[in-house]
């Protein structure tokens, strides 16, 4: 894999590794048609090869649910891990504590990142594990026929059955709170700023949650519902445009805005443009963000933008104290102590 | 049985005059007792009598008398009752004796029991300032003022030092060398000056006060034997630390649990020493997980991303990681599992020991599963297994169990030493180089080229032949498939991969009488009551043939052995004969009838005569 392919003689557009975009889609959805996650899918596939990232460095990871069966349908050079239900972050620490150099790229749902797997989510974001942590919410459990989750928001209704009364889990002020290093919230249908804050999140080294409204079709996306497609489009407050621009490419694809604006430098020198639309977020402060969180569910409405953003925490990488190199990639004589170690140890305790 | 005992026994059964169990009692006795009782010494959990019970057991092996200790404690930190139970046999009887010879009495709370529970003609010693009475008369008693003695030397501390009192009168009366002891002291106290001198003094003020106040009026003396300096002591929980470490352990993901912590907890200890480069950078990474889920999916991760993970926690925990078990069984990740075994169900008695995790780790997880499982006896294999059970996780691509117990994990051992691993790692069948990779005619990371039921792997990040790892049903490429043949055909290699195991993994070890008349198959830690138990059996004629099953699925060499034998005991520490159960299943029909099983668990660490008396009543309604 390590030849780049020459480039075909028929105006197929390359990426910057030479890469067509075909090298970064996967197989065939069985999801319903025009679900939320597919386009999520297909934002995930635009966002890794405009980024020019091997796709076979990319590990996809997922738990269980209609969202975690969508790696198979992206990304079908890369490696990945259908795990079980709610357990994607413990998985991918083991994975990353041997293979440090992998872009980790979780995709989780309602259910198993509010429910079940909520533990393993805070424990991930706590050691501050490098991946970034997509969020695919649409506030039912889907490959069960239309449960509520955890994250329904009160008074939303669903196709069938009650009005949801029960407090809603909101996982951008858990992640917040729980001083997540990148949290970010976004929606299906808005494509151009979901690519940016994904691209963001690749860049960005530490846990890198975004929170994606994804519309349920078939058992969510009735007028009654607070995430179906036509409640988020009216309800949607816009923190800020949003632009990332590449390290490897900083000067085209964006324009300098005329209004105000905030860059923001991420770990790999790419930067993420937030144009002010009205009033002016700080994503570094935590407050700011959970201001904002908490008016827009006082108001019945969805925010969505970078929320936080905190670049000075080390990540689980460092904490580990290992050596430079993946550990996969020591060699088994490094690993394996000598005999002579051995033969010390015996001398030792033998006194 | 460890080399040294082996020969101890071999020397000692030409001329040995039976076991003592009754022993003459009163002032005139007839005999010395040398090497040959048990002592047990109750106090409180969290007074620091353990350092002062590691002193005395280290000086009787300094003195090359086998013996061994064990710790029966609470589930508490500070106050509960805690019992040290040390057993001097010069047969090398590892187990705690059928009685108490010499009971040191310090904690008040449960003196009246401990004190009436002895034979008559039993020592005691006791601490006169606990405001308990001495109410029988036909026990020899040697009141000592502990607390008044250790507040002499320091009042601040008199509860810990009176533990080092009763040491040195305990000495005094065996007759234990003063060097010895103080070089047992050093040896506890590493280069803490004040704390080993504080504690030689009061082993000095124990002694001289039994000194100038009794005549010694008990038979129990230790006789100091050839010390085979090879040796040393150590527990099973250390050993397998060490052992992962030389089998380059990448990753430990674990989470606190008794009796397993201390795998742990050596692992990150030596890890300093064994693992890390002259920068301070590590190959071994250790994460402290949140819960046992969390750690045995650390462990899968580490697994499929290719390197050597591994946790280590204990029954309660393996429950709680059956979900991923099945993950790791189903996907093919190879994931190492240590089970220090604990009396169990539910939470049961924390710190005591059982074998009852024979069964969830064998067929562990939802749905139709077998696992490998390997069960070491003594230290020495805790270590040897300890690397070689990441051969066996990449080797068939699955979860490996080590099973081990509280008994041999948490209390320490006679060791004669680690051996260096006699093989360089087996990292399995995974395809590293494109060259390699090319060269297969049709590749699927499922697909059984070798008709051993392995397949083979390439690993993420190499870009070769990438699948979406899964635990829905797969075809032989890996993608979702439920179609009955696609089923079928993994469920059946699956079963042939794990079959093919069974010769691959520790043969059984088998010490056989040519009579061949009774077998007993037995497992783990009973290795340090077995022998006592066939002495015991053989008191009444029987011939009894050991055979100690080290592996899960059985070699074999077990169907053989029990088809050699009239009848074969299987014998284990629970309730219900899970290894029996196993055995049953698989054994051909016209050997079940001839295997029976003796199943016993009550909390404690087995003793001999309870095991022994059970499988005579077994024979009994056998051959009835």
């Amino acid at each position: 894999m390590s030849e780049k392919p020459e480039r075909p003689a028929r105006a197929v557009k390359l990426n910057v590794i030479n890469e067509p975009k075909d090298s970064y889609t996967g197989g065939k959805s069985s999801l319903c048609p025009g679900c939320g996650h597919d386009q999520i899918s297909n934002v995930i596939i635009s966002a890794a090869w405009e980024s020019g990232i091997e796709p076979h460095r990319i590990a996809k990871m997922s738990g269980i649910g209609c969202s975690s069966k969508t790696p198979a349908y992206y990304l079908g050079k890369s490696h990945g891990f259908n795990t079980v239900h709610g357990r994607m972050p413990s998985v991918t620490t083991g994975a990353y504590a041997v293979n440090k150099d992998l872009l980790y790229i979780g995709v989780s749902g309602d259910g198993d990142s509010a429910s079940i797997g909520i533990g393993q989510l805070i424990h991930a974001i706590r050691r501050n594990m490098d991946m970034v942590y997509i969020i695919e919410n649409n506030g039912v459990y889907g490959l069960t026929k239309g449960q509520y989750s955890a994250t329904a928001d009160i008074g939303s209704k669903k196709k069938k059955g009650p009005i949801n009364k029960t407090q809603p889990i909101d996982l951008c002020a858990l992640a917040i709170n729980l001083g997540c290093t990148f949290v970010a919230r976004s929606f299906s249908g808005s494509k151009k700023q979901l690519n940016a804050l994904i691209k963001a999140a690749m860049s960005h080294k530490g846990f890198a949650l975004i929170d994606v409204i994804s519309p349920c079709v078939t058992f969510n996306n009735n007028d009654e519902s607070m995430k179906s497609y036509g409640y988020v489009k009216e309800n949607e407050i816009t923190l800020h445009m949003t632009d990332y621009i590449p390290h490897f490419n900083p000067i085209t694809e964006v324009e300098v805005p005329e209004g105000h604006f905030r860059d923001i430098t991420l770990h790999d020198g790419s930067t993420i443009r937030l144009e002010t639309i009205s009033e002016e977020h700080d994503p570094s402060n935590a407050v700011a963000a959970l201001t904002a969180l908490h008016n827009a569910e006082e108001n019945a409405k969805h925010v969505t933008g970078l929320l936080y953003f905190d670049n000075t925490k080390a990540s689980l990488a460092e904490d580990l104290g290992l050596v430079e190199k993946p550990l996969i990639d020591v060699a088994d004589e490094e690993l394996r102590p000598s005999k002579n170690i051995l033969d010390e140890i015996n001398s030792a305790f033998m006194g | 049985m460890n080399q040294h005992v082996q020969r101890v026994y071999a020397e000692r059964k030409e001329h040995r005059g039976g076991i003592h169990t009754n022993l003459p009692l009163g002032e005139k006795y007839m005999e010395t007792i040398a090497n040959d009782f048990t002592i047990n010494i109750a106090t409180a959990n969290g007074t620091g009598s353990q350092s002062a019970n590691l002193i005395l057991l280290q000086s009787i092996f300094d003195m090359g008398v086998p013996a061994s200790g064990k710790n029966l404690f609470p589930s508490n930190i500070s106050g509960l009752p805690t019992w040290y139970i040390v057993r001097l046999s010069d047969m090398g009887y590892q187990a705690p004796g059928d009685r108490t010879h010499i009971q040191v009495l310090v904690n008040p709370a449960t003196w009246d029991d401990d004190l009436a529970a002895l034979e008559p003609g039993s020592v005691v010693i006791w601490n006169e300032n606990a405001k308990k009475e001495m109410n029988r008369d036909d026990v020899i008693s040697y009141p000592i003022p502990m607390s008044a003695l250790a507040r002499k030397i320091n009042p601040k501390i008199a509860k810990l030092v009176t533990n080092i009192i009763y040491v040195g009168a305990i000495a005094e009366v065996l007759g234990i060398d003063q060097k010895v002891l103080e070089a047992s002291v050093a040896k506890q106290f590493k280069g803490k000056e004040t704390a080993i001198e504080l504690n030689i003094t009061a082993l000095g003020l124990g002694r001289d006060y039994f000194k100038d106040t009794f005549e010694k009026k008990d038979p129990y003396t230790i006789e100091a034997r050839q010390r085979d300096t090879k040796q040393f002591f150590i527990d099973g929980n250390e050993a397998v630390a060490l052992g992962s470490h030389f089998g380059g352990v990448q990753m430990l993901a674990w989470y606190p649990i008794t009796p397993s912590s201390s795998i742990a907890e050596g692992i990150i200890a030596w890890t300093p020493k064994l693992r890390t480069d002259d920068e301070g950078s590590s190959n071994c990474s250790v994460i402290q997980a949140e819960d046992e889920l969390a750690a045995a999916g650390m462990v899968l991760g580490a697994g499929w991303a290719g390197g050597r993970g591994m946790t280590a926690t204990s029954g309660p925990g393996i429950s709680l990681m059956q979900e991923f078990i099945g993950l790791g069984y189903f996907a093919e990740i190879p994931s190492v599992f240590w089970d220090v075994t604990r009396v169990g169900p539910s939470t049961g008695l924390p710190t005591r020991t059982q074998q009852s995790d024979i069964a969830m780790l064998y067929e562990g997880s939802h749905g139709d599963t077998q696992h490998i499982v390997l069960i070491p006896g003594t230290v020495e294999e805790c270590f040897e297994f300890g690397w070689r059970i990441f051969d066996y996780a990449e080797r068939y691509q699955t979860p490996v169990f080590g099973m081990s117990d509280l008994d041999l994990g948490m209390n320490r051992w006679a060791c004669e030493g680690f051996e260096y691993p006699s093989e360089p790692m087996d990292r399995g069948k995974v395809v590293r180089d494109q060259k390699t990779f090319d060269a297969f005619e049709d590749f699927g990371r499922y697909l059984d080229v070798d008709g051993d039921g392995i397949p083979y792997r390439t690993l993420p990040g190499s870009g070769m032949a990438p699948i979406l790892y899964r635990g829905t049903g797969h075809n032989t490429k890996g993608e979702y498939s439920e179609k009955p043949e696609d089923y079928l055909a993994l469920m059946t290699r699956l079963k042939n991969k794990i079959e093919g195991a069974r010769d691959n993994l520790p043969a059984p070890l088998l010490k056989e009488e040519k009579e061949c008349e009774i077998g007993i198959v037995y497992l783990g830690s009973m290795e340090n009551t077995i022998q006592e138990i066939d002495d015991i059996l053989e008191e009444t004629g029987l011939k009894v043939s050991q055979c100690r099953i080290r592996a899960l699925p059985a070699h074999s060499e077990i169907e053989k052995f029990i088809e050699r034998h009239e009848n074969t005991i299987i014998l284990e520490i629970n309730r219900d004969g899970q290894l029996y159960g196993i055995l049953r299943k698989e054994l051909p029909n016209h050997l079940v009838s001839r295997v029976h099983s003796v199943a016993y668990s009550d909390g404690m660490p087995p003793r001999a005569r309870i095991y022994a008396e059970r499988i005579l009543a077994k024979l009994e309604e056998v051959n009835q």
